[in-house]
C-alpha cells in the first residue's frame, strides 16, 4: 500500500473522516475514487495524470453528507478548497486536504495550511497555453470574433462546461432564469456566445484555472482560453490573482478608489 | 393584459414646439397593454392631475405612463395624483421628453419619434411594475452621543431640549473637551470657560440626558432607529454614588508628579485626579497606569483618608448597553504634538510649544494663572514668534489640508501676548491669512495695527537655541526672500489640526465611511454636511474636518435637528426602492446559495445571513443573503452582481430594465 | 460605403444613473443645449445597478452604440456604486475585445449633475463615432438568423 493510500485508510478506520475522495486507475486514465471504508483506500494514486477537479464533489451534500470529508489533492483541488471555503460553501476544518510532497503524505485541515502551501508553489501557464493566449490576443479583433463565432456555432449547450466546474454551484443558473429569460434556451451562436460570456464573468476572481470546462467540453471550444484571458486582465488590472480564496471580497464586489483605467472619459 | 394609461403633456409649448404630442398619444394608444391615451396641455396643473385621476377610475387603469418633464421634477406629483386615485403610487412612470428630448431636439420627425420610443420604453417597464408600499421601520426615540466636547454638548442639549433622551458617552473623566482647555476665544474674547461650563453643567443636570464619562463605545449593531450600543464604562476606582467630590484624596495623594493632559504637559496632576476644577462630574477618577496602589500593591491613603469610604480599588471595567434610534458623532480633532518638527525643535526645546499649550499658559486657570511664563525657567519671555501652518497645508508633510482655525487662534495669541507683556515683541509667521467669518479679518487686522503684531509672510526654515536663546530663522517673501532672523525667548507652533487618535477604528466599528486623514466623511459635502453614509449616524463639529467653535456647535445643532426630524415621525417610511433577495416555498427557500460576496459590494452593510431552520428541529437547512430594509438605499449593486439573479431590486427590476431596454430598440 | 455611412442613423442607447448623468442630461435641457436625436436614456439608480446583460441585449435588439455614464469617481450618491462598475466595466470590456465584439461602440463616461455641455458633447461624439463604424452588423446577423425565427 502507498503512503497515501495507508494515510486515507487510517482516517477512516480512526473515524477522523466518513469519506476520502481521491483517483484510481481507471480503463481510459484516472478516474474518481470514493473511499468510504479502509480498505476502499488501496487503490489511490495521486499523480500528474489525476486532471479531474474531484473538488467539485465538496459542494454535494447529497455525495458527502454532514460529516468530514478528505480528498487527495493536486493544486487545482486546493485552490477550489481554499475558494469554496471563502465563498461559505465549505466550512474551514470540516476538509482534511491530501497532498503528495515528493513521497510524504502531507494532511492539511485548515484553510490557512493549505494557503501558505499554495503560496509556496505557484503554477505557471503553461506554454502551451501562453503561445495560444498570444496567438489570439494578436489576432486583429474581426478575426478574433471569427474564431470565437466559429467556435460558439460548434457548441450544443449541454452546459457540461457548467457541470465539470467546481465554482458553478449555483442550485439556479442564470440560464434558467426566465424572468427576464437573459438568455435563450437553444442553441445558437448569440446565445451560446452569452452564455459563455456570463459563465466566464461569474468566474470573475473564482476561477482556479484547473481547466476542467474545457476538458468536459465534447466539441473541444478552448473554453479556458477565455478564463485565463480575464484572470490575466484581472491581475493586471487589480493586482489581484483569481482563485485565491480571497476573503476580504470578490474582485467584482469589492474596489479601490484609485483603480487605474484607461477609457472611461 | 395589463390597462395602461398614457398621459402625453405638451408644457405649453416646452415639449409641444417641437413634439407633435397629439401623435405621440395616438401611437401610443396603439401599443399592446395601453387602455387609454392622451395628450393635454398642462399635465401637472389642477386638471391635467385631475384628468389622470378620472382615467384611472373610468378606464380602471393599472398602470400610468406621464410623458413631460423630467421624473427628477414631477414624479412625486404623478404618483401622488395616482394614488389619489387609488392606483398604486409606484404604478406611475415618467417619460422624460422634455429635458431629454424636446428641449435638446429641433422641431422634426425624429425628435416626435425619439419621444414615441421613450413613451413605448416606459409603458413596458410599467407593465413589468408591482404595487409597492412604503417601508415602514420603528423608532427607538433615543441618541447616542459619542463626544463630549462643545460638538456633544450641543448636540445633547438641543435634542434633550426636543424632547428626547439623549446617552453621551465622553472617554475622558470630565466632559468638556478641547474648549475648556482654551484661554479666551476669538473674534470676541470671550473667557472660554465662562462661556462653556455652564452648559456643561446643563448636561449634567437635564432630566433627559444620562451622562457617562470615562466611558468608550465598544461596538454599535443594528441601523437606523434601530441601534444597539454596547458601552464599556472603564473603572474609576470610584463610587460615585458615595463620592461628595470633597477632594480629600486628591490633595493627599502622594503620586503628584504626573503631567496633566489638561495643561498639555504644562503642570502637573496626581495619580488620583479630577482634571480640571470645573470638571462634570465633579468627581475623581484613579488612574491605574501610575497609582501606586495598582503598580506596587502599597500605598492605599486615598481608601484610608476618604470620609464616605467612597475608594474602590477592586472595580473592573463594566459594560451597558442601550437601544438607541440615532447616533452623533462628536469626537473632536487633536493637534499634532509629536516630533513631527524636528527642524523647529519641537520636544527638543522647552520653550517650543504648541498653540494648545500656549492656551493654557494664556488661562486664568492654567498652570502659570494666566502669566505667559515659559516653560523652561518660568522668565516672561520679550521675544515670542508665531508659527503658522506647522504642519498644515504642506504636502510633504502629508497634511495638504488647511487646518483652518491656526490663522485665527495664531492671532489672538499674539493679541493676548501683546496684551500680557506690553513692551513683549512678536512675530508671526504665516503663508496666507485665511479669515472668512463674521468679524475674523476685524481680528486679525486689530492684532497688526492695534496691537502691534509683527507680522512676516514666509515659512521658518529651523529654530535652534544658542546662548540661551531661539534663533528663528526664516524669510519674508513680500520683501523678495530676504532672510529674517529673530532672537526669541519663546516659539509657539500652530500645529495641524489632525483626526483624534482611535477615529479610523471608530468608523469601522459604525460602519462610517472617512478620508483619508482619518476625519469622518460626511454624506454630501454640500447638502448633506452633517449626515454619513450610514443612515441614523451623524456628524457634528471637528470630527468632520477643522472647526471653529462657532461652526462645531451649528453643525452640532444641525445634527442634533436630523436626529430630532427622524424622532418626530411616529416611524420610519422609506422609498421601497431597495433590493431584495428573492423567497420560494420549500425545499428551494431561495435561489440564493449563500456565498455572500455581495456582501462587500453593499456600501451599506445592508446584506445580512438568514438562517433557514427545520421547524420541528430547529436545524438550520440554509444559510442565505437578506436585505436590511431599514439599511439598503437602492444603489442595486448586489443585484447585478448576484451570479444567480437571486438578488432584485424594487422599482427597477431585471425584468422591467431588460423590457425597457428591449422596448426603447423596437422598431 | 461613405455615402452610405453619412445617411446611417445610428441607434444608440444609454445607460446612466439617476444622481449623475441623468440629472446632467436634464441640466442639458435645462440649458437648451442641441444634440442628436440617437441616443435614448434608460435610467438607473446607479451604475452600480446596470447588469452587463443589459449591454448585450441591447447589441441584441439591434443597437449599433451604447453610452454608460455615471458619477465621477468619489461622487456616487451611494459612495461607492460607481467604483464597483468601473471593475465590473474594466473585466467585461477586456472579455469582450478578447471575443471581438467591438468595444469601440461602448462609451464609458463620467458625466455629473453639472456637465450638461459634456452630455451633449459626449451624445454627438457618440453619434459620430457610431456613424463612422457604421451599423453593427456584424452582431445583427448573429443576432437575427436562428434567434429570430425560432423566437416565432
Amino acid at each position: 500500500m502507498s503512503k497515501l493510500s495507508e494515510k486515507a485508510a487510517a482516517l477512516l478506520s480512526e473515524g477522523t473522516v466518513g469519506l476520502v475522495i481521491g483517483y484510481e486507475q481507471g480503463t481510459h486514465g484516472t478516474r474518481p475514487k470514493f473511499c468510504r471504508k479502509a480498505e476502499d483506500a488501496a487503490t489511490l494514486i495521486l499523480n500528474d495524470k489525476c486532471l479531474n477537479n474531484i473538488g467539485g464533489y465538496l459542494t454535494k451534500p447529497e455525495l458527502i453528507g454532514s460529516g468530514k470529508v478528505a480528498v487527495t489533492a493536486t493544486l487545482a483541488v486546493m485552490r477550489t478548497v481554499v475558494q469554496l471555503t471563502a465563498e461559505h460553501q465549505l466550512t474551514d476544518g470540516n476538509v482534511i486536504v491530501l497532498a503528495l510532497d515528493g513521497d510524504e503524505v502531507l494532511q492539511m485541515a485548515s484553510i490557512d495550511e493549505i494557503k501558505k502551501w499554495l503560496a509556496a508553489h505557484p503554477e505557471d501557464l503553461s506554454d502551451e497555453n501562453k503561445a495560444l493566449l498570444s496567438k489570439l490576443k494578436a489576432l486583429s479583433r474581426e478575426e478574433r470574433w471569427n474564431f470565437w463565432i466559429n467556435e460558439m456555432n460548434k457548441c450544443i449547450k449541454c452546459y457540461a462546461c457548467r457541470a465539470s466546474c467546481p465554482l458553478c454551484y449555483c442550485n439556479r443558473c442564470i440560464v434558467e432564469v426566465n424572468c427576464p429569460q437573459w438568455i435563450k434556451p437553444w442553441a445558437a451562436p448569440l446565445s451560446n456566445m452569452e452564455w459563455q460570456i456570463n459563465r466566464v464573468m461569474h468566474m470573475a476572481g473564482r476561477c482556479v484555472g484547473c481547466g476542467a470546462c474545457d476538458r468536459a467540453c465534447p466539441v473541444h471550444i478552448p473554453l479556458r482560453l477565455l478564463t485565463i484571458s480575464m484572470a490575466g486582465d484581472i491581475k493586471e488590472a487589480f493586482g489581484v490573482a483569481s482563485g485565491t480564496g480571497n476573503i476580504d471580497g470578490n474582485v467584482l464586489s469589492s474596489f479601490k478608489p484609485d483603480d487605474k483605467e484607461n477609457f472611461i472619459h | 393584459m395589463s390597462k395602461i394609461g398614457v398621459f402625453v403633456c405638451h408644457c405649453g409649448e416646452n415639449i409641444a414646439a417641437t413634439v407633435d404630442c397629439e401623435k405621440v398619444a395616438n401611437t401610443a394608444a396603439k401599443f399592446d397593454g395601453v387602455e387609454f391615451a392622451t395628450d393635454y396641455k398642462y399635465m401637472c396643473s389642477d386638471p391635467g392631475q385631475n384628468l389622470i385621476k378620472n382615467a384611472i377610475k373610468e378606464h380602471h387603469l393599472d398602470g400610468v405612463v406621464v410623458a413631460s418633464c423630467s421624473p427628477r421634477m414631477h414624479e412625486p406629483t404623478f404618483r401622488k395624483a395616482c394614488s389619489e386615485a387609488g392606483l398604486n403610487p409606484f404604478m406611475c412612470e415618467v417619460a422624460n421628453i422634455r429635458e431629454h428630448c424636446s428641449w435638446v431636439h429641433e422641431k422634426g420627425d425624429a425628435t416626435t419619434q425619439k419621444a414615441i420610443d421613450i413613451v413605448r420604453g416606459l409603458v413596458e417597464k410599467v407593465s413589468r411594475d408591482h404595487p409597492l408600499e412604503s417601508i415602514h421601520v420603528p423608532i427607538t426615540k433615543k441618541a447616542l452621543v459619542i463626544g463630549g466636547g462643545i460638538a456633544g454638548i450641543q448636540a445633547s442639549l438641543d435634542i434633550a431640549n426636543a424632547g428626547h433622551k439623549v446617552i453621551l458617552i465622553e472617554r475622558d473623566p470630565s466632559i468638556g473637551g478641547h474648549m475648556s482647555q482654551l484661554s479666551e476665544t476669538f473674534p470676541t474674547l470671550d473667557c472660554s470657560q465662562c462661556i462653556l461650563t455652564p452648559r456643561m453643567v446643563e448636561v449634567a443636570q437635564h432630566p433627559n440626558i444620562t451622562l457617562y464619562t470615562y466611558a468608550e463605545l465598544e461596538k454599535l449593531e443594528g441601523f437606523i432607529g434601530n441601534f444597539k450600543a454596547t458601552i464599556r464604562l472603564k473603572a474609576k476606582s470610584i463610587d460615585e454614588d458615595v463620592c461628595t467630590g470633597c477632594g480629600t484624596c486628591t490633595t493627599k495623594c502622594p503620586t503628584k508628579k504626573i503631567p496633566s493632559e489638561f495643561n498639555q504637559g504644562l503642570g502637573n496632576r496626581t495619580a488620583i485626579y479630577v482634571p480640571f476644577p470645573q470638571a462634570v462630574p465633579n468627581k475623581p477618577v484613579i488612574d491605574k497606569d501610575h497609582c501606586l496602589h495598582y503598580q506596587k500593591g502599597v500605598c492605599g491613603l486615598c481608601e484610608k483618608v476618604c470620609p464616605t469610604h467612597a475608594i474602590h480599588f477592586g472595580q473592573d471595567d463594566s459594560f451597558i448597553t442601550e437601544d438607541v434610534g440615532a447616533v452623533v458623532l462628536a469626537t473632536g480633532f487633536n493637534v499634532l504634538n509629536t516630533d513631527f518638527f524636528p527642524e523647529y525643535g519641537y520636544g527638543k526645546y522647552k520653550d517650543v510649544i504648541t498653540g494648545l499649550q500656549f492656551e493654557r499658559l494664556a488661562s486664568a486657570s492654567g498652570p502659570t494663572s494666566g502669566e505667559i511664563r515659559r516653560p523652561s525657567d518660568g522668565k516672561i519671555p520679550q521675544k515670542i514668534v508665531f508659527i503658522a501652518c506647522a504642519g498644515s497645508r504642506d504636502p510633504a508633510k502629508g497634511i495638504p489640508y488647511c487646518s483652518k482655525i491656526c490663522c485665527m487662534y495664531t492671532a489672538k495669541h499674539a493679541m493676548l501676548y501683546q496684551h500680557k507683556v506690553h513692551d513683549g515683541e512678536s512675530t508671526v509667521f504665516y503663508m496666507d491669512i485665511r479669515a472668512a467669518g463674521k468679524n475674523y479679518e476685524e481680528f486679525v487686522r486689530r492684532a497688526i495695527e492695534e496691537d502691534g503684531v509683527n507680522y512676516v509672510r514666509g515659512r521658518v526654515a529651523r529654530v535652534y537655541e544658542k546662548d540661551g536663546k531661539l534663533i528663528v530663522k526664516g524669510v519674508d517673501t513680500l520683501l523678495g526672500a530676504k532672510p529674517v532672523e529673530i532672537e526669541a525667548d519663546m516659539v509657539v507652533l500652530a500645529t495641524a489640526g489632525v483626526a483624534n487618535a482611535g477615529a479610523e477604528e471608530l468608523a469601522q466599528k459604525l460602519h462610517v465611511s472617512y478620508d483619508p486623514y482619518h476625519f469622518f466623511a460626511e454624506a454630501h459635502p454640500k447638502l448633506r454636511p452633517v449626515e454619513t453614509n450610514t443612515a441614523g449616524i451623524y456628524l457634528a463639529g471637528a470630527c468632520q474636518a477643522p472647526k471653529d467653535i462657532p461652526d462645531t456647535v451649528a453643525a452640532a445643532s444641525g445634527a442634533a435637528v436630523k436626529v430630532a426630524g427622524l424622532f418626530s415621525q411616529p416611524d420610519l417610511v422609506r422609498e421601497p426602492i431597495i433590493a431584495k433577495v428573492n423567497r420560494m416555498p420549500p425545499p428551494v427557500f431561495s435561489t440564493c446559495v449563500g456565498c455572500f460576496m455581495c456582501e462587500t459590494a453593499c456600501p451599506y452593510n445592508a446584506i445580512e445571513r438568514e438562517e433557514i431552520k427545520d421547524r420541528r428541529s430547529g436545524k438550520v437547512i440554509k444559510t442565505i443573503a437578506k436585505v436590511n430594509p431599514g439599511l439598503c438605499q437602492g444603489c442595486g449593486t448586489c443585484v447585478s452582481f448576484c451570479r444567480s439573479k437571486s438578488i432584485d431590486m424594487q422599482g427597477f427590476s431585471n425584468e422591467e430594465m431588460f423590457a425597457e431596454v428591449q422596448a426603447l430598440l423596437e422598431d | 460605403m461613405s455615402e452610405t455611412n453619412q445617411e446611417f442613423e445610428p441607434r444608440i442607447v444609454a445607460f446612466v444613473c439617476n444622481w449623475c448623468t441623468y440629472a446632467g442630461a436634464d441640466l442639458a435641457g435645462t440649458s437648451r443645449l442641441k444634440y442628436a436625436t440617437n441616443v435614448k436614456i434608460v435610467r438607473f439608480p446607479c451604475t452600480g445597478r446596470i447588469d452587463f446583460m443589459l449591454l448585450l441585449k441591447a447589441f441584441e435588439e439591434g443597437a449599433d452604440g451604447i453610452i454608460v455614464s455615471g458619477c465621477h469617481p468619489n461622487d456616487c450618491h451611494y459612495t461607492s456604486g460607481n467604483f464597483h462598475a468601473r471593475r465590473r466595466w474594466t473585466v467585461f470590456r477586456g472579455l469582450l475585445d478578447f471575443m471581438g465584439i467591438d468595444v469601440r461602440r461602448i462609451h464609458f463616461t463620467w458625466v455629473s449633475a453639472a456637465e450638461g455641455a459634456k452630455w451633449a458633447d459626449i451624445v454627438n461624439e457618440t453619434v459620430a463615432d457610431i456613424r463612422a463604424l457604421g451599423p453593427y452588423d456584424e452582431y445583427k446577423s448573429i443576432a437575427s438568423n436562428f434567434e429570430k425565427e425560432a423566437a416565432k
